[in-house]
């Protein structure tokens, strides 16, 4: 298994040009092989689930060579990636039909998930900013994809944010090597295992929350996601809010602070910070919006705040010696939600697209009673809308739970942290406030003359949103003992043991 | 036991299974829905009906997930109490399920409606029976988002009602929660039945006010009840007349219940702020609902005063007039529920709601007449009717406290009580009695027996718990309560009905009398001479209590709740609002000062740093 690692680059990327390059000719080709490669790559990430490794690229072994690492972690965010990346290529079969060359969006369609998936799979710290750049850059030019000035605008917004961020990134990267002589990830965390701290490593790992910041979208890092978001093709939109920002923030933040640097409490409170400030502004800004896709781009932030506090918590309370089981907990529900959020939010903005694709705005006001319309999006967005505010038994509650639980099983031990309790529920309701606004103004009421003859998705689209919605509905499933021994716990063992990944990596698992 | 078990999780988890059934049936097949959900009610109805009459105690305990000191199990702990309270949501359910089948037959979102409908019911049944703080809240929340979608099967106008009600029970729900976490965080226990809680210190203080909150957000007490009026605009009277009328009354004051009796013992300051929240409730909705409108509106407005006497009743800590705020509990579901029924036979008849365009329905609609007849006089706390018995317990509760400063809620409830009775004259004579307006004179009989067997029972229970009230006391609410506090009035229902018998004999002697010795003449309305026939001649009691509007210190405090000056939901959207345009000034777009915020942020992270 262990030998098709690579296969999770190789494919997306030689997928990426073979569309290019065939599809100048037959215009269905860059359809079927791109939902051949995802479909491909999800099969893949399938196979992956309770599996780990280390694949050293070339025989060379590691610290001198490059090498792939799979464990419960990546796996988790394999799945993401893949799964919202095959759903979004079936979207955009017909949603692109809007848009002239779908090769090329096709190719950079593919060219992002290949960084991604490199992102998520590689032990080696400049080849993550490499697959993080091809991410990134994929991702400048899909958001400019329209080419009106709008979309043109945002791009250039997030080309320069996001280079300031790669620049934090590739400069703490530089500071690291220079401290230990290494860039292999399990390298650099033996070095720095039992060692006092260096000044240069902790100035390296401001550089690096700085930089997986602005990648993550975390308030005050956040400024170019409301817009590029929104402006970007709906499937884009998805793939973005869903799946960008957590591979490239906060898998890499994780990934970085955990098992390569090392947590410290106050490491973990800053993290926490950065969540709280992003739950509450996010969802504040979010409320007062009238355009459906930048209102959900402002959700993102509000959500990823949520994931970042549980991974803080769980940080703060693993590096201050607390409780392990409290910290899995925290742990427990900030990657559950990444992957809660992954399904919801993906599928917020599919149904935006959906209704944008048919009625030709996003507009909240210009919008209404569509719902007799168009009853499966209908549906669909009222099942992720109740799932991101929190409403039982979707996915989103089961997550929120857990954190608002691991919140206060930590003030067990400090006490102080109640106010975080209160903190996430304030946001889950505002959340909720937000959303039924837009159920309100999309789908109930009266229907607008212009909207008389409006008809249901398309198939492809019609297929996405609703294997989405089913997933919101089950994934609270996840929690079951034996789906999460097979993916949540591994991910959360994966984090837990720290620095003692520099070992394990070394020993080949 | 391993029996008992069955039925009741059958009794919880039936309507969850048909109402996913229901999802799964094509639309076109007419009455498969209201069939199953009316056979679903009756079986939740029969289980739960066998545990009252087993007088069974039965606990179930079933474990999902744990996380360190955090269990998630499924707990149930149920007792007599719980079932006869599953008792009434259920025979709701069924009548409601009965109802529907005319009322809703010509609206477009039946499906929708049923399948809510049994989510409702099963919810309300989880949370009556749950042990466990996370499967109550679970529940808990189902039974609110069950309302929301309930509502919008209303139609076009009904988004705002629905949007406003599921904003101010989200925000009671997350108030609930963050109770729930309070209390695990003081008691370390996550059950009901284990947590007691002494209120000392700020903590189990506030951790009390949020669930109560939670509790009377869902009862529509104030200042959490705007979203009552505004739900019943436009949603149907079925809705109205099983969610906030009945299910969410005995759901949000059975909870305050259990905190005040069973969690935390109460300090005499939130036992103060209970009573005041109470005695404002009663008058301030029987206030609104004087200068009502419409029929659901000020109907509405006297659920929401209804429930100021329970939260009053449960607010004194004297077990007298706390039994009486349970069983008024139970009473004004009763009598709630008929009326809003009775409401929507009068909309389904004539299609409307405004009072103004109704009148002289008596004759033509006999049943329905009678049903509210009963129903109004029992809200009014007319003797022999049961709204009567409850706030008479009540009374003597507060009564029997001597102590000074309580007469002042027990002159409030009285006078809510006078009121209440003013504002039921003004609807009868505008809807039943009077002359017949041009809507009204179209309407040739009564709604079909579906309908009218649902009005007539829940009249007749009115009836029924009015005269022998006794036994649902002594069978379950003073079990409940745990102790048999003695009645320390006097009220005999029987010399009571004799006198009141006599009274009216009396009257119509004196009636007759006047008839036999000088015949009566009937004219018809005239001025100056000429009759004055159509309908200009026609008085609405809408104008009765006019004056009320513009009296002096009245008239700009009904002003102010016009503007939504006196609504929370009103006064926390402006505030969102607000820090949201604030916010949105500074996202103004200029890439510039956007990099400078990355730089001070990364700036600020060193400085953290550095200065640890």
């Amino acid at each position: 298994m262990i030998q098709l690692l690579p296969l999770f680059v190789a494919i997306p990327l030689g997928a990426a040009f073979l569309t290019a390059l065939a599809a100048f000719k037959a215009r269905r080709l860059a359809d079927v092989g791109s939902a051949l490669a995802t479909g491909a790559l999800l099969v893949l990430a399938v196979i992956t689930i309770g599996r780990q490794g280390v694949y050293p690229v070339g025989g060379f072994l590691a610290p001198l060579g490059i090498t792939l690492v799979l464990d419960g972690f990546s796996v988790l965010l394999l799945l993401i990636v893949n799964g919202i990346g095959f759903l979004a290529t079936l979207y955009s079969i017909s949603y692109m039909e809007r848009y002239t060359s779908k090769y090329k969006y096709f190719t950079l369609f593919l060219l992002m998930i290949g960084g991604m998936n490199g992102v998520v799979i590689t032990g080696d710290v400049f080849n993550l900013f490499v697959f993080l750049e091809i991410a990134s850059i994929a991702s400048y030019a899909l958001v400019a994809f329209g080419g009106e000035h709008e979309e043109l605008e945002a791009s250039f917004k997030y080309l320069v944010l996001g280079s300031v961020g790669s620049g934090f990134i590739l400069l703490a990267i530089a500071l690291v090597y220079g401290a230990t002589g290494q860039l292999n990830m399990a390298g650099i965390a033996m070095a720095l295992a039992g060692t006092d701290k260096h000044l240069l490593i902790a100035f390296a790992s401001v550089l690096f929350l700085a930089g997986f910041s602005v990648k993550a979208a975390l308030v005050p890092f956040h400024p170019w996601l409301p817009d590029a978001h929104p402006s970007a093709p709906a499937p884009i939109s998805a793939m973005l809010s869903g799946v960008l920002i957590k591979a490239l923030g906060v898998y890499a933040l994780a990934r970085i602070i955990f098992n390569v640097l090392g947590a410290t409490p106050l490491f973990g409170m800053i993290v926490m910070g950065l969540g709280v400030l992003s739950m509450t502004v996010g969802v504040i800004l979010a409320v007062g919006q009238w355009d459906f896709k930048r209102l959900l781009a402002y959700h993102s932030i509000s959500q990823m705040g949520y994931v970042v506090l549980g991974i803080g918590l769980g940080m703060f309370i693993l590096a201050s010696g607390g409780d392990s089981v409290v910290a899995g907990t925290a742990l427990l529900g900030g990657i559950l939600h990444l992957a809660n959020h992954a399904a919801f939010k993906s599928l917020l903005f599919f149904c935006a697209g959906s209704v944008e694709f048919r009625t030709g705005t996003r507009m909240l006001k210009e919008l209404g009673g569509i719902q007799e319309k168009m009853p499966v999006t209908r549906l669909t967005c009222t099942v992720a809308s109740l799932s991101i505010a929190g409403i039982p038994p979707l996915n989103g509650f089961w997550s929120k739970l857990i954190i608002v639980i691991a919140t206060i099983q930590a003030a067990f031990t400090y006490p102080g942290l109640l106010v975080l309790t209160a903190v996430t529920v304030l946001v889950s309701f505002v959340t909720l406030v937000s959303f039924l606004k837009v159920l309100r103004y999309v789908f109930l009421g009266a229907l607008p003359d212009a909207f008389r003859k409006i008809k249901e998705s398309p198939f492809f689209m019609g297929v996405t949103i609703v294997s989405l919605a089913l997933l919101c509905a089950g994934m609270g499933l996840l929690l079951v003992p034996a789906a999460r021994g097979a993916i949540l716990d591994p991910a959360i063992e994966a984090l837990k043991q720290g620095l003692g990944y520099g070992s394990r990596v070394l020993a080949g698992m | 036991m391993q029996t008992d078990v069955l039925l009741l999780l059958l009794g919880v988890f039936m309507p969850f299974g048909i109402a996913v059934v229901l999802f799964f049936i094509p639309r076109r097949l007419k009455g498969v829905p209201e069939v199953l959900s009316l056979i679903t009610a009756l079986a939740c109805f029969l289980s739960a009906l066998r545990f009252v009459l087993l007088n069974h105690a039965l606990t179930y305990s079933f474990p999902l997930l744990s996380l360190g000191e955090f269990i998630f199990s499924f707990d149930l702990a149920t007792g007599p109490f719980h079932f006869f309270l599953i008792l009434f949501t259920s025979g709701f359910g069924f009548f409601i399920a009965m109802y529907s089948f005319r009322y809703m037959a010509s609206k477009s979102r039946r499906k929708e409606y049923y399948i809510f409908l049994l989510l409702a019911l099963g919810g309300a049944g989880g949370v009556l029976v749950a042990d466990h703080l996370i499967v109550f809240l679970l529940f808990w929340e189902i039974v609110s988002i069950s309302l929301y979608f309930l509502i919008t099967t209303g139609g076009e106008g009904s988004r705002e009602g629905a949007t406003k009600t599921m904003a101010i029970l989200g925000a009671g729900d997350g108030c609930l929660l963050l109770g729930l976490g309070i209390l695990w965080y003081l008691t370390r226990q996550l059950s009901w039945t284990a947590a007691t809680v002494a209120v000392n210190g700020w903590l189990p203080a506030v951790c009390f006010i949020l669930l109560a909150i939670g509790a009377v957000a869902k009862a529509g007490g104030m200042p959490f009840h705007s979203w009552l009026p505004k739900a019943s605009d436009k949603a149907p009277a079925s809705v109205m007349a099983l969610l906030p009328a009945s299910i969410d009354k005995l759901l949000g004051i059975y909870l305050l219940f259990v905190l005040c009796t069973k969690v935390f013992v109460l300090p005499f300051g939130l036992q103060a702020t209970l009573m005041i929240v109470g005695g404002v409730t009663i008058v301030a909705a029987v206030m609104m609902a004087l200068v009502q409108h419409t029929l659901p509106r000020l109907l509405s407005y006297h659920a929401i005063s209804q429930v100021g006497y329970m939260v009053l009743g449960l607010g004194t800590g004297i077990p007298l007039a706390m039994a009486g705020a349970l069983f008024h509990m139970l009473n004004n579901a009763l009598y709630k529920n008929c009326l809003f029924l009775c409401s929507g036979a009068v909309e389904s008849k004539t299609g409307t709601t405004e009072l103004k365009d109704l009148g002289g329905l008596a004759k033509v609609m006999p049943v329905t007449f009678i049903s509210f007849l009963i129903a109004a006089l029992s809200i009014s706390g007319v003797p022999l009717f049961n709204g009567f018995v409850s706030k008479w317990m009540i009374y003597q509760g507060i009564i029997s406290g001597r102590n000074a400063v309580l007469f002042i809620f027990l002159i409030a409830a009285m006078f809510g009580s006078g009121l209440t009775l003013a504002s039921f004259i003004k609807v009868l004579y505008s809807v039943f009695l009077g002359r017949t307006s041009p809507v009204t004179k179209k309407v040739s009989k009564d709604v079909g027996i579906t309908m009218q067997i649902p009005m007539l029972v829940t009249a007749l229970l009115c009836v029924l718990f009015g005269v022998w009230f006794s036994l649902p006391l002594n069978a379950f609410i003073f079990p409940a309560l745990g102790s048999a506090p003695d009645m320390v009035g006097s009220f005999s229902p029987l010399l009571a009905a004799l006198l009141m018998a006599g009274g009216f004999l009396f009257g119509i002697l004196i009636y007759l009398a006047g008839r036999i010795r000088r015949k009566a003449r009937t004219v018809e309305t005239f001025t100056g001479g000429e009759t004055a026939g159509g309908e200009s001649a026609r008085v609405s009691g809408t104008v009765f209590y006019n004056t009320v509007e513009t009296m002096r210190p009245l008239g700009a405090v009904y002003g102010a709740q016009r503007k939504g000056a006196l609504d929370p939901y009103t006064w926390f959207g402006r505030l969102g609002l607000a820090f949201s345009g604030l916010l949105k000034r500074i996202h103004d777009g200029r890439l510039p000062f956007y990099l400078l915020w990355s730089l001070l942020g990364l700036g600020v992270l060193l400085a953290l740093f550095i200065l640890r």
